[in-house]
C-alpha cells in the first residue's frame, strides 16, 4: 500500500469489454488534476480502428499547430486496439504510445509489449490520454477492480525502471495474486537529461516472480513523460481470461491461434529458433549480406560478428521459460540473461534480469559502436533500459560521436575526457551513465544527432556537409539497424516514413538488393506503398509483427507472393472479424491503414514539416561517403558504377568514383520520391491531394485546411 | 551460362548444385525459395538438384527480420 | 511415474462407448468434440486412441502455472490461472490436449477412470506405478 498524498481521485464503473472495445478513454490532465471519461465514436472505431489510430486522432484534437513537445498542450496517449489481450494468438497484446517528439517535433508513433496495454483495457479504457503538467512528481494509479483512477504525489517512488518494477510487486501488489494483472509504464533518470527517452511498459514474470519490462523505444516518448513529472503509469485489472475481449466468434481465434501454436511448435526450432534466441537470430545473417551496421553504419560487416551472433545469445538465456511478452505468445522472443552481476555504474554489484538483447540493441550499442563483447552489450542495454533511453538513437548517436572523435572533430578536451575511439565500450558506459545524471558530454550528445551537427559546425568548426553526410539521422530521429546503402527500396523504406527511420514502416532491403524482385521505380514504389500500410494494421488492432512472417508454413513457397505469408494474413482477418463481428478481406486491411497513414501525413504538415525536403536522408544512408568505405567493398562499387551507372571506373581516383556514384544515387532517390508520392496520392510535394483525402473519408474541414496552403 | 535473380549471371559448371550455389553467393538466410525455370526447388533437394545450363534461377528471399 | 489411462488397441472394437461417457461425465452432453478420449479407426480395421499419457511437457509451456502435475503424477488444467491461450493445444507432443468453441479453457484426460467401468471389451485401463 502506498502513502502518497492523492491529489485527484475518480470513480467509475469499469464497464466490461464488448467486440473489443470498452468504448470509453480516460482522460487525465495534470496540469488541472482533472480525470474524465471520453466516449468512443463511431468515428473513431471506423476509421481510426484502435491503437495508434486512436492516439492519432485524440492528439490531434488535444494539440495546437505549434505545440511543441515541451508544452503542457502536448500529450502522451497509450492504445492497444481491438484485438489488443486475445490470448489465443501469438502477439496480440502489443500498445501503441503517441506524442510529438523531443526529436522530431512531429508525431512518433512507438509500438510496444508488455502487459499495460490489454490491462488497460480490461480495467476499462480504450486508451489513456495524458495531458498537462505536474507540479511535483506524480504516479496516476488506474485500478479496473475497484473502478477508481488517482493521481498521487509520489515523492518516494523511485524513477529508474527496474526500481519502479520492485516498488510496483512490493509496494502496489497486495498479492503474489495482484502482481499478475498489474503492469507499470515508467521511463528513467536518463529521460530527463536527454532527448531520447524510451518508455518501459512491464509484465509481471511468473516463473522468474519478478518483474520484466518491454521499450516503447523511438522518439523520445520517455522524455516527455518525465517532462510531464511521471513517474509512473499503473494499472490493475480483474483476472484476464480467454474471452476478457467478449469477441463476436472465438471459435474462430481459437482455431486460427491453435493453428499457429502448432506450426510455431512443428518448425521454430529449425527455422529462426526465435523461441531459444529470438531476435538476435538475424545478428549473423545481416553481417553475411553486408546489412549489420559498424562503424556508425560505414561497413555492414565485421570478423568479430560471431562473438555476438544468435548462438552466443542462445547459450547466454536462460531456456525452457515461456518468455512471451503477452499471454499466448508461443513466438516466446522476450528472452532474458539472468543473474547478470553489473560492472558499473550506482547498481554496480547488483544481480539483475537483463532484458535481452534484442537484435536491434546489439546493432546499436553493439557492432554499430564497434563492441563485440556480450558482456558489454548486456551492460548498456540494461543500463538505457533502466534510464529509460533508447537503445537505437542511443546506440546511432555514440556510434556517430565515435567517428566525429576518431575523424578529430572531437577530441578529449570536447568530451571531458572520454576516449570515445570505437569499441570502447568503457567509455560508452562513462556515456551512459553522464546521460542519467545529466552531466558533461552526455548532455550534449543526448541531445541526438540531428542537434550534434548544428553544435559540431557552429561550436567546433566541423565541416557541415560531413556531419550531414555521417549522420544517420533522418527528420532528427535517428536510423534503427539496417545498411540501406545498397537498396534504394530500402533507402525509401526509412525516408519516405511518417516518424522518421524506423524500421516498423518498410524492411524490404532482401526483397529489393537481393532477390531483385523490385526491379523498377513502380514496382518499389507498390511495396513503399503496401508493406507501410500492412505493417501499420498491427498498430491499429494490438498486433506484434513477429508472428506474422518470423515463423513460416510448410507450404509457403507455393503460394503466390510468398513474401506476403497469404496463409497468415489469412489468419489476422479472421481474428480481426472474429473479435469485432466486422467481416473484412485482407484488401480491407491495406485499406483501413491508408487512412491513419494519410492523416498522420496531414498531421505532421499541419505542425510544420511532413512535405518533400523533410523526407531528406543522409549520404551514408545511401552509399560511401569516404574512400575507406568506398575500398572496403572496392570491387563491388567498381562494378556498381560500370553495370548500374553505366560509367567505366578504371583510372579513376576514388573521390571521384564517390562522387559519380552519390549523383546518381541522390538522383535515383529523387526519382523514388516522385513514384511513391504518386502511387501514395500525394502531390509531387509529398503532400496528400484532395481527392486522396476524400476517397479515405477524411477530408473533414480541419484536416482539408492543413493541405488547402501546399495544394 | 545462369542467370540469378534476373540479374547476376555466373558461369554453368556441371553438376553445380543449389546448394553450392546458395554458398557461393553467401546466401544464408533461413527462409530462401529457390526457384528454377519458374518451379520450386523442394529443399531436401537442394544438396543434389544440379542446375542446368542456361536456366533461370530464383532465389527469393522471404523479408521477416526487421 | 503415477496415475495414468492406458488403451490396448488388439482388444478394442471401435464402438466409441469411452467417447460417449467421458463427454456425459465432464460436460454432460454425448459429444466427441467434448471428449478427452479420441478414437481413430484408419477404415483398415487399425483402431488407436488419443489421450493424455499425463507427460508433463504441457506444464513447461504453460504461461500462467495453471498446469501442473497433482500429488497421483495426473497433469490438472487450473481454471481459476487459465488464461485460455491454448499454447499447451498446439504444444502437446501427442495432440492430446483439447479445445472447444463453447469453452475458454482446454480439457484433457485425468485418469479418472470412467470410461474404463463402460468400456465392452476392457480395452481400458489406469494404471498406478
Amino acid at each position: 500500500m502506498t502513502t502518497n498524498r492523492v491529489l485527484t481521485e475518480f470513480t467509475y464503473e469499469p464497464s466490461s469489454v464488448e467486440r473489443g472495445y470498452t468504448g470509453q478513454t480516460l482522460y487525465v490532465n495534470l496540469s488541472e488534476n482533472t480525470v474524465v471519461a471520453k466516449p468512443v465514436t463511431d468515428v473513431m472505431k471506423e476509421k481510426f480502428i484502435g491503437g495508434r489510430g486512436f492516439g492519432l486522432w485524440l492528439l490531434w484534437h488535444g494539440v495546437n499547430d505549434d505545440t511543441k513537445w515541451d508544452d503542457p498542450e502536448n500529450e502522451i496517449v497509450i492504445s492497444s486496439g481491438p484485438c489488443g489481450g486475445i490470448t489465443q494468438y501469438p502477439g496480440s497484446g502489443k500498445s501503441l504510445v503517441v506524442a510529438i517528439s523531443p526529436l522530431t517535433n512531429i508525431v512518433i508513433d512507438s509500438n510496444v509489449g508488455g502487459h499495460f496495454g490489454p490491462l488497460l483495457k480490461f480495467a476499462g479504457w480504450d486508451a489513456l490520454e495524458i495531458q498537462g503538467k505536474a507540479e511535483r512528481d506524480v504516479i496516476v494509479f488506474i485500478d479496473g477492480v475497484s473502478g477508481r483512477v488517482t493521481i498521487e504525489e509520489a515523492p518516494d517512488v523511485p524513477v529508474d525502471t527496474h526500481l519502479v518494477g520492485h516498488w510496483l510487486i512490493e509496494q502496489m501488489a497486495e498479492t503474489e495474486e495482484d502482481r499478475y494483472f498489474m503492469s507499470s509504464v515508467s521511463a528513467g533518470t536518463g529521460a530527463e537529461n536527454t532527448r531520447i527517452g524510451c518508455l518501459n511498459f512491464s509484465l509481471y514474470d511468473r516463473k522468474r516472480k519478478s518483474p520484466r519490462f518491454k521499450q516503447a523505444g523511438r522518439g523520445g516518448t520517455g522524455t516527455v513523460f518525465r517532462d510531464k513529472r511521471i513517474k509512473a503509469l499503473v494499472v490493475k485489472s480483474p483476472p484476464v481470461k480467454g474471452d476478457s475481449n467478449h469477441p463476436a466468434d472465438r471459435a474462430r481465434i481459437a482455431a486460427a491461434g491453435v493453428r499457429l501454436h502448432k506450426e510455431i511448435h512443428d518448425h521454430d526450432d529449425h527455422q529462426n529458433r526465435m523461441r531459444r534466441r529470438g531476435t538476435p537470430y538475424l545478428v549473423q545473417i545481416m553481417d553475411d549480406y553486408h546489412l549489420l551496421p559498424v562503424h556508425n553504419f560505414k561497413f555492414g560487416s565485421h570478423p568479430d560478428t560471431p562473438k555476438i551472433n544468435g548462438e552466443v545469445w542462445e547459450a547466454r538465456f536462460t531456456q525452457g521459460l515461456p518468455d512471451g511478452c503477452w499471454y499466448g505468445c508461443t513466438m516466446a522472443c522476450s528472452h532474458a540473461v539472468d543473474g547478470f552481476e553489473l560492472r558499473t555504474g550506482p547498481y554496480k554489484g547488483q544481480r539483475v534480469i537483463v532484458d535481452g538483447p534484442e537484435y536491434e540493441t546489439i546493432g546499436a550499442v553493439g557492432s554499430g559502436c564497434g563492441i563485440f563483447d556480450p558482456d558489454a552489450i548486456l551492460e548498456l542495454n540494461f543500463y538505457c533500459d533502466t534510464y529509460g533511453l533508447d537503445t537505437i538513437s542511443y546506440g546511432t548517436l555514440t556510434a556517430f560521436a565515435m567517428e566525429c572523435y576518431e575523424a578529430g572533430i572531437l577530441d578529449r578536451e570536447k568530451t571531458g575526457g572520454l576516449d570515445l575511439r570505437f569499441g570502447n565500450a568503457e567509455a560508452s558506459l562513462s556515456l551512459l551513465h553522464q546521460m542519467a545524471r545529466g552531466e558533461g558530454f552526455g548532455l550534449i550528445a543526448g541531445q541526438g544527432v540531428r542537434r550534434m551537427k548544428r553544435i559540431f559546425a557552429q561550436e567546433y568548426g566541423a565541416a557541415p556537409q560531413f556531419l550531414q553526410d555521417i549522420g544517420m539521422e533522418s527528420k532528427g530521429l535517428e536510423y534503427s539497424m539496417y545498411i540501406p546503402k545498397e537498396s534504394l527500396a530500402q533507402q525509401g523504406g526509412y525516408g519516405l516514413t511518417n516518424k522518421g527511420p524506423q524500421h516498423d514502416e518498410a524492411w524490404l532491403i532482401f526483397m529489393d538488393m537481393v532477390s531483385n524482385l523490385l526491379p523498377t521505380f513502380e514496382d518499389k514504389a507498390e511495396a513503399l506503398h503496401y508493406f507501410p500500410l500492412f505493417r501499420t494494421w498491427f498498430g491499429l488492432c494490438g498486433f506484434c509483427k513477429l508472428p506474422w512472417n518470423d515463423i513460416v508454413p510448410p507450404n509457403n513457397r507455393d503460394a503466390d507472393e510468398p513474401a506476403k505469408i497469404p496463409a497468415h494474413v489469412q489468419n489476422y482477418v479472421e481474428i480481426f472479424s472474429g473479435v469485432t463481428g466486422h467481416e473484412i478481406t485482407k484488401e480491407d486491411l491495406i485499406a483501413m491503414s491508408e487512412v491513419v497513414y494519410n492523416f498522420q501525413r496531414v498531421f505532421n504538415i499541419r505542425l510544420g514539416y511532413g512535405r518533400r525536403e523533410h523526407d531528406a536522408i543522409p549520404y551514408r544512408s545511401q552509399g560511401p561517403v569516404t574512400v575507406e568505405e568506398y575500398e572496403a567493398r572496392g570491387e563491388y562499387h567498381d562494378k556498381q558504377l560500370s553495370d548500374v551507372v553505366g560509367i567505366d571506373p578504371a583510372g579513376m581516383p576514388t573521390e571521384e568514383k564517390i562522387a559519380t556514384l552519390r549523383e546518381y544515387r541522390e538522383a535515383q532517390y529523387e526519382k523514388l520520391k516522385d513514384a511513391v508520392y504518386e502511387r501514395r496520392g500525394w502531390t509531387s510535394d509529398g503532400v496528400p491531394k484532395l481527392e486522396t483525402l476524400r476517397n479515405l473519408g477524411i477530408d473533414f474541414p480541419e484536416v482539408v485546411a492543413v493541405v488547402d496552403k501546399y495544394l | 551460362m545462369i542467370r540469378v535473380n534476373n540479374r547476376d549471371e555466373i558461369a554453368w559448371e556441371e553438376g553445380l548444385t543449389v546448394s553450392a550455389l546458395l554458398e557461393r553467393f553467401r546466401y544464408t538466410f533461413p527462409h530462401i525459395i529457390v526457384k528454377i525455370d519458374r518451379r520450386v526447388v523442394p529443399p531436401v533437394e537442394y544438396p543434389t538438384r544440379a542446375i542446368p545450363d542456361g536456366a533461370d534461377v530464383q532465389a527469393v528471399h522471404l523479408i521477416a527480420g526487421g | 511415474m503415477g496415475k495414468v489411462l492406458s488403451y490396448d488397441p488388439d482388444l478394442c472394437v471401435g464402438c466409441f462407448v469411452c467417447e460417449e461417457t467421458c463427454s456425459e461425465t465432464w460436460f454432460k452432453v454425448a459429444d466427441r468434440q467434448k471428449s478427452n478420449i479420441r478414437i481413430h479407426d484408419d477404415g483398415e480395421g487399425n483402431l488407436s486412441a488419443i489421450f493424455c499419457i499425463q507427460c508433463g511437457e504441457c506444464t513447461e509451456i504453460c504461461p500462467t502455472g495453471a498446469l501442473s502435475q497433482d500429488k497421483r503424477g495426473v497433469v490438472r488444467v487450473k481454471k481459476k490461472l487459465c488464461v485460455g491461450c491454448l499454447a499447451c493445444v498446439g504444444f502437446c507432443p501427442y495432440q492430446a490436449m483439447f479445445y472447444h468453441a463453447d469453452q475458454t479453457e482446454p480439457f484433457k484426460c485425468v485418469a479418472c477412470g470412467k470410461c474404463v467401468q463402460e468400456c465392452p471389451a476392457e480395452a481400458l485401463a489406469i494404471l498406478d506405478e
